[in-house]
């Protein structure tokens, strides 16, 4: 690990100053992500601000009857929150199938979101990797690309958000917060996270120094949620692909619904083509798998992860249909 | 000074052989209290850092030190031409430089160490050594490696990038069969994932030598070839065992042993070496990857006539145990069975990919998964239940394997197969669903929907001990003495306590023995004579019967100085009818017995390089599996259900270590069915962690009946049969044919993917 400056920042004036103070600076929250990059060298920052003593840790329910949810606040406890687990059991369905509970306890909900890739290629300074350098190469491509990206990617980079909780918050229509000394703006999560295109260095919409506060989820719909994880061992591990879904069916026909995919995109990925094919269709198998079928048109596979693109499907279809079930029997 | 080498252990919670008593580290590990070799630590210590090349394949064109040392807390920074003594080691075959001269053959190779006053100073500066390098086109496949045109890469092998080929002819050389099956396998490279870390202290000592505290499976074998590289007598190099956090073949090689005594040396210093855990991929041997083509031949009746075999074993950049992996790989190819004609070519090869080395199974694994997979083949062509036609060719006491080695003991492997058989199967899930039972577990995939039940059967054949003529051997050093008004025997081996529960069963044997209640386990070192390695299921064989002989001579001093009495027992001299003649305290007065005995089995004898012929072999020993798994057909995600296992284990010499043994090696084979596997790309790992290199979690592990059979070995000690490994064969082949019989796939590679299922 390379030296750094390190600020304690007692509050979010302090923490936001010293970012701007310090350009290339990074906070450090829960640390489970940032920590390991830094061993490994990927990510180098001379500054560091803790942000892990902001109070930013509660959730209030906001005038429009949605949440508004600190940054600062623990996967772990966010999960066990009781108007989470009532009102958004998608999203604790999300968080619990993230990570293990050692690292929930730690991992906030500002870190989730900014989470980096988990592409070996990034964390390996011996390759190329645009994200990482830009202008080198992409060494996934022809490598081990496995876990990599089928929807969204560019010639660039194919590697995923690798967050199950950003999967929920995507469907879930989330805005998040964020301040820096110039102020506050609210960016809904849809425009949080870019496309690589050619800069896939750059994965937000934020500047460097801007601190995320919050997050807001709108009211929540009567309509069954859930979120659907499938991976290689039965806890932690990352997606390979999973949906975060709710549907309301009316009269055998879909009223609404709301999809996201997750392990299979550079950003948590709002499945509009899917949901544009289902609402008003017939709450049918057929419907659902038309629906993946048009979300998953533009796939483009690489050697590795070839099977994503059906796993992708199979995983939406049993999904809708679950919530299909479900909201029948209601 | 130093702390946490293994402290004597006093083993006083009784028990004698076929007891269970209570392990001495049991309570330390759970609490998170035992040292490991990782918390050594010694005033005044530095801490040495390894700089690994970066490239499967390259020539090392300049070297400089000069940043390195330039970094203000460092002591040394030592290279190739830094290597006091010979700069070669290699268990079987030293072929491979404690750091590399002028070409590295695998990524993570070390190439320069560092020592400084902390280790985050250590690990920069070696960061800063500068090494040029020409990078070279690695040889990245076993089977392109053999070619004729392929580069070389160890010039002085004769035979290329051909590390061995074993042979095996047996009976007919064209025979002809009714029915025949083939196939070709894949077993991909499986890492052993200890928890503890490469880790050890080298301590340099006034007479120019140096004391070594490390973990490791052999601590004369790390003598030797840590000697041989310092320019060092064997006797100024001492070498002691600290904790092991898990060896399962990966501590056999050498790891940071001569870096760290070389920096000790150079700098007069105690020096501490820890890998990280990405590291430690670097560190260790791994299981080799393989490639298996067979044919079996049978009768329409569904006995077997031929098996032909072809296999090719990654061995990776340096020989490391491929040589006797091959050996085993080859001699057990046609398994537990009775087949009149064998033909198997097996080839141990050099590539560029990280070297592989002894995992618990050590070839019999990979041979395993591909003939029972076969064995399966062959049943559904037949039209045969996949039990009956194991349980019709099955070996038994008598039979001849295709070596023409008889089979002298007991050979229960039908008995085996039926045991699991007739267990009741577990009851299909049912509503309500518990997540935690269905595939996918918590992931809320399937809540039952979509799931099909499948069954699997394996059984494999593991030789115990060291093959093909090795002058296999242990030593004990037993003294009797009073203590405190008490008899007390103290055991001292070299054996290493590598988590299997060898210190608790001396003392059972000692107990046994000498009929005394107080038995203190002296710390493993050199300053008594090898034990062997911990490997090869051979420890309660080898140490066990060198305790047991050193207790025999013991007694029978003691007996000769009461002159009389036909035993000891209770602290007692007593009669053939167990009166009592004296007292041992009284016997022994103030002049303690002690013997040192150097005991061997009975030899084994190297295979014919033409036919693969000899009794290669000192012990066989068997073990069957059968799972059942639920399969999410559609998302390809499986849960398994149960795995049963019977095995025989000739006597339970501590009927709990038993079970956690089959436990433990079951829990293995599961990993390996269906999740861990080191990804190699072009010679470079892809997967250095455990985010990214998956182990089963208690989630994956399922509940596992287990029949113990105890049929008794007339050759071995207590007629003990290894156990160690044959669980960790069968419980691959057995899960993978059981998802098989759920999906319909033909699934010839282990581990079995999602893809698999659903690609
Ligand atoms: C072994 C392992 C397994 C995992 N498995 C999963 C999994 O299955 N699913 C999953 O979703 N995740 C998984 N994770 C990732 C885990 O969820 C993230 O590491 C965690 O959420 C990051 O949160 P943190 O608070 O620790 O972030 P940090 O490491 O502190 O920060 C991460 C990044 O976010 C920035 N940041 C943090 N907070 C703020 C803020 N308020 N404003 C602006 N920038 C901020 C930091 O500067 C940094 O760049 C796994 C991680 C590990 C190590
Ligand atoms: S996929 Fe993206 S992160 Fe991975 S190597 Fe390519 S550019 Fe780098």
């Amino acid at each position: 690990m390379k030296d750094f400056a390190y600020v304690a920042a007692p509050d979010v004036a302090t923490a936001v100053r010293a970012a701007a103070d310090a350009p290339g600076a990074r906070f450090l929250a829960g640390g489970t992500n940032l920590v390991d990059l830094m061993r490994q060298h990927v990510e180098r920052p001379d500054t560091v601000v803790d942000i892990s003593r902001l109070p930013l840790t509660s959730v209030e329910e906001t005038k429009s009857g949605g949440l508004r949810i600190g940054a600062l606040m623990r996967n772990s406890d966010l999960a066990a929150h009781p108007l989470v687990r009532t009102r958004y059991p998608m999203l604790t369905q999300a968080l619990l199938a993230g990570a293990s509970a050692q690292l929930r306890n730690m991992a906030t909900v500002g870190g989730n979101l900014l989470q980096r890739t988990r592409c070996p290629y990034f964390y390996d300074r011996a390759t190329p990797c645009h994200k990482r350098e830009p202008g080198t190469g992409c060494a996934a491509v022809g490598g081990f690309n496995r876990s990599h990206a089928i929807l969204g990617t560019s010639a660039s980079c194919v590697a995923t958000h690798p967050s199950d909780m950003c999967v929920a918050l995507a469907a879930l229509d989330a805005v998040v917060e964020v301040e820096d000394v110039r102020g506050t703006r609210r960016i809904p999560l849809a425009d949080l996270h870019r496309l690589p295109g050619d800069t896939p260095h750059l994965e937000t919409t934020l500047a460097p120094d801007e601190l995320i506060t919050s997050v807001e989820l709108p009211a929540p719909a009567a309509a069954p949620s859930r979120y659907r994880k499938v991976r290689d061992r039965a806890s932690f591990a990352f997606a390979l692909v999973s949906v975060a879904a709710a549907l309301e069916v009316t009269d055998g026909t879909v009223a609404a619904v709301r999809l996201a995919l997750g392990g299979v995109a550079p950003k948590p990925w709002r499945a509009v083509e899917a949901e544009r094919v289902l609402t008003g269709a017939p709450a049918t198998e057929e419907s659902f798998r038309a629906a993946a079928d048009a979300e998953l048109a533009p796939a483009v596979t690489l050697d590795g992860n070839e099977f994503k693109v059906e796993l992708a499907r199979r995983t939406i279809v049993a999904t809708l249909r679950d919530l299909a079930r479900e909201g029948s029997r209601a | 000074m130093s702390r946490a080498t293994t402290e004597s252990l006093t083993a006083t919670g009784g028990g004698r052989v076929g007891d269970s008593p209570q392990r001495p580290d049991g309570n330390l590990k759970v609490r998170g209290e035992f040292a490991y070799s990782s918390d050594l630590w010694h005033e005044d210590m530095l801490w040495g850092a390894t700089l690994r090349s970066p490239h499967p394949h390259a020539r090392i064109r300049g070297l400089d030190v000069g940043p390195a040392l330039a970094v203000p807390g460092v002591y040394a920074v030592l290279t190739h031409s830094d290597v006091p003594g010979e700069n070669l080691y290699g268990l079987e075959h030293p072929d491979q430089p404690v750091l590399a001269g002028d070409v590295v053959r695998y990524q993570g190779e070390p190439v320069a160490i560092v020592a400084a006053d902390h280790p985050e100073t250590a690990r920069r500066a070696a960061a800063r050594v500068r090494v040029d390098y020409e990078v070279l086109e690695p040889v990245t496949d076993a089977e392109t490696a053999l070619r004729a045109d392929a580069p070389v890469l160890h010039p002085t092998n004769p035979d290329g990038n051909l590390v061995r080929h074993v042979r095996i002819r047996h009976g007919d050389p064209a025979p002809a069969a009714d029915v025949v099956v083939s196939g070709e396998y894949t077993v991909g490279m499986q890492d052993q994932a200890f928890l503890g870390p490469e880790s050890g202290l080298a301590v340099p000592a006034e007479d120019g030598g140096v004391d070594l505290y490390v973990a490791t499976q052999w601590l004369h074998a790390d003598q030797r070839q840590v000697a041989r590289a310092l320019g060092l007598p064997a006797e100024r190099v001492r070498l002691h065992l600290a904790g092991v956090g898990g060896a399962f073949g990966a501590r056999e090689d050498l790891s940071m042993q001569v870096h760290a005594c070389m920096l000790a040396l150079r700098t007069g210093k105690p020096v501490k070496i820890v890998y990280g855990r990405e590291e430690s991929f670097f560190g260790h041997v791994h299981r080799h990857p393989a490639v298996l083509r067979y044919e079996h031949g049978a009768t329409r009746d569904g006995d077997l006539v031929y098996v032909r075999a072809e296999m090719i074993l990654d061995g990776g950049a340096y020989a490391s145990t491929t040589a006797a992996v091959t050996g085993n790989a080859a001699t057990l190819g046609a398994g537990p069975y009775r087949v009149p004609n064998v033909h198997v070519d097996c080839y141990g090869v050099y590539t560029n990919n990280p070297p592989c080395g002894a995992m618990r199974g050590f070839g019999a694994v990979q041979a395993c998964f591909a003939y029972e997979s076969q064995m399966d083949k062959l049943a559904a062509a037949l039209g045969m239940s996949e039990v009956d036609v194991r349980v019709r060719n099955a070996v038994e006491q008598g039979s001849v394997m295709p070596t023409g080695q008889v089979v002298d003991s007991a050979a229960p492997v039908a008995e085996l197969l039926a045991l699991v058989r007739d267990r009741p199967m577990p009851p299909a899930p049912s509503a309500p669903y518990d997540l935690r039972e269905l595939p996918g577990g918590v992931s809320n995939t399937t809540h039952g929907e979509g799931v099909v039940r499948g069954v699997g059967y394996g059984v494999g054949v593991k030789n115990v001990g060291f093959s093909e003529g090795f002058d296999d051997y242990s030593t004990a050093r037993v003294r009797l003495e009073v203590v405190g008004g008490e008899p007390v025997a103290s055991v001292h081996t070299a054996a290493a306590e590598v988590g299997q529960g060898l210190v608790t069963l001396k003392a059972q044997i000692a107990r046994t023995e000498l009929g005394v209640e107080r038995v203190v386990i002296l710390p493993p070192d050199t300053s008594v004579g090898s034990a062997g390695s911990s490997s090869a299921s051979r420890q309660s064989y080898v140490t066990g019967g060198a305790v047991r002989a050193a207790c025999e001579e013991v007694r029978a001093a003691v007996l000769a100085r009461a002159g009389a009495g036909a035993g000891l027992a209770g602290g007692k001299v007593v009669s053939a009818g167990g009166d009592v003649l004296a007292d041992l305290v009284e016997v022994l007065g103030g002049e303690p017995v002690e013997r040192t005995v150097e005991w061997r089995h009975r030899p084994t004898e190297a295979l014919d390089p033409s036919t693969g012929k000899g009794f290669a072999h000192v012990q066989y020993a068997f073990a069957a599996h059968r799972a059942v798994v639920d399969v999410d057909v559609e998302l390809g995600l499986v849960r398994v259900v149960e795995l049963a296992c019977a095995q025989d284990v000739g006597r339970a010499m501590n009927p709990d270590a038993v079970l956690g043994q089959i436990q433990g090696g079951s829990a293995q084979g599961l990993g390996l069915a269906v999740m861990e596997e080191i990804q190699v790309v072009d010679g470079v790992v892809r997967n250095p962690s455990f985010t990214d290199y998956l182990i089963p979690t208690v989630l994956d592990m399922p509940t596992m009946p287990i029949d113990v059979l105890e049929y008794a070995d007339p050759h071995a000690p207590y007629g003990l049969r290894g156990v160690g490994e044959p669980p960790t064969l069968s419980s691959t082949p057995a899960i993978v044919a059981a998802i098989r019989a759920a999906t319909g796939r033909a699934l010839t590679r282990a581990p079995v993917r999602p893809e698999h299922i659903v690609g």
